[in-house]
């Protein structure tokens, strides 16, 4: 008896051990999943356009993060998320105009390296009733996981279009 | 005799400084021409509010991005031109209470996505464009004018600037067509 129940707490400790070790590794891949390296592009209140910063989805809110500045989309005003395909020079902003006046057509040349982005649109209400509509470019196959989450929290979103269905 | 040959250089200067004076008195063509033009233009429209509704897209296929980033870029355009006290947002319950509130609607007629790889190499193709039919309606659904106007991106930047262009020349036609907003009374 003393034999089985000596077992017995063996298991249980053991399995204690590995659910407790298993843990942070649980808790990184959920973060993984929660933050996105996000573009604002346009629509959200108090951000800059083309602001790079992070998106995170929680029970309540979409919360855009830049350094100190934040913004909140409350998740039962947005009426509709829609992702997109796009893609941008590898060399962008400022840099990458300066490089479109270098000598022999190499900037030209730099133009054809590009890198394929998605897209996520989101429209939303404000309290007074108010559109808006906020759009992100993330990294490529980010944006629907973000769409699923949004939808997962309780936002309504526009059913998939068969084109898109397909190809995933 | 000797008289006589010193009139004529004085003759001569006066009347030449009185062809002159006709000729930069005369009204210019041109000047003539906005002159009419001026006479012609209706009256700058007085309101106190605006209120932007979504960018429609019935028969043209617009993608979801090119729609929202249109309407935003007229929100914020039109809110700089200082010619409304308020800008209302498509749904903006305060807007009914706005006595003479004018409903900017657009409606996109034409939609040529282009590409922008093709702009920066080649420089000449690859152009995007939108083509967006405006009304501008009363408080009564009365029509008070409407225009058509081009968004497009033809070297610089990725296809979205499109939209930037567009809500730039709505602006525009605003700043052109309503008069500047009466200051507002301080508390």
């Amino acid at each position: 008896m003393a034999k089985r129940t000596r077992t017995v707490l063996l298991s249980a400790l053991l399995l204690t051990a590995a659910l407790a070790a298993l843990s942070p590794f649980a808790e990184a891949q959920e973060k993984a999943t929660t933050d996105f390296k996000v573009k604002h592009v346009i629509g959200l209140q108090a951000i800059q356009h083309n602001t790079k910063g992070q998106a995170t989805v929680s029970k309540d809110a979409l919360t855009f993060t830049s350094g100190p500045t934040k913004s909140d989309v409350a998740i039962r005003g947005i009426e509709d998320v829609q992702t997109g395909a796009d893609s941008q020079r590898i060399i962008g902003g400022t840099l990458g105009t300066l490089t479109m006046f270098a000598p022999y057509g190499s900037g030209r040349f730099l133009s054809l390296f590009r890198e394929k982005i998605d897209t996520l649109t989101i429209e939303y209400r404000d309290t007074n009733g108010g559109l808006h509509g906020a759009i992100f470019t993330l990294p490529q196959g980010q944006a629907a996981v973000l769409k699923a989450q949004l939808v997962a929290a309780g936002a309504k979103a526009s059913p998939v279009p068969a084109q898109e269905a397909t190809k995933k | 005799m000797k008289l006589r040959f010193e009139r004529r250089p004085l003759i001569s200067m006066t009347l030449g400084t009185l062809l002159l004076l006709g000729i930069v008195a005369w009204p210019h063509p041109a000047a003539l021409a906005a002159q009419s033009a001026a006479a012609a233009a209706p009256t700058p429209i007085h309101a106190s509010a605006l209120q932007i509704q979504l960018i429609q897209a019935e028969d043209v296929k617009l993608p979801a991005e090119f729609q929202m980033a249109m309407y935003e870029h007229v929100v914020e355009e039109v809110d700089k031109t200082h010619r409304f006290q308020h800008v209302y947002r498509d749904g903006d319950r305060d807007a009914a209470g706005a006595p003479d509130l004018v409903t900017l609607k657009c409606t996109v007629t034409g939609f040529k996505q282009g590409s922008a790889e093709k702009r920066q190499v080649t420089t000449v193709t690859g152009k995007t464009s939108v083509n967006v039919h405006l009304v501008f309606t009363d408080k009564n659904g009365q029509k008070l004018f409407e225009n058509n106007v081009e968004g497009k991106v033809q070297f610089l930047g990725e296809n979205l600037r499109a939209t930037f262009d567009f809500g730039k020349k709505v602006a525009a036609v605003v700043r052109q067509d309503f008069a500047p907003a009466k200051p507002t009374r301080k508390a």
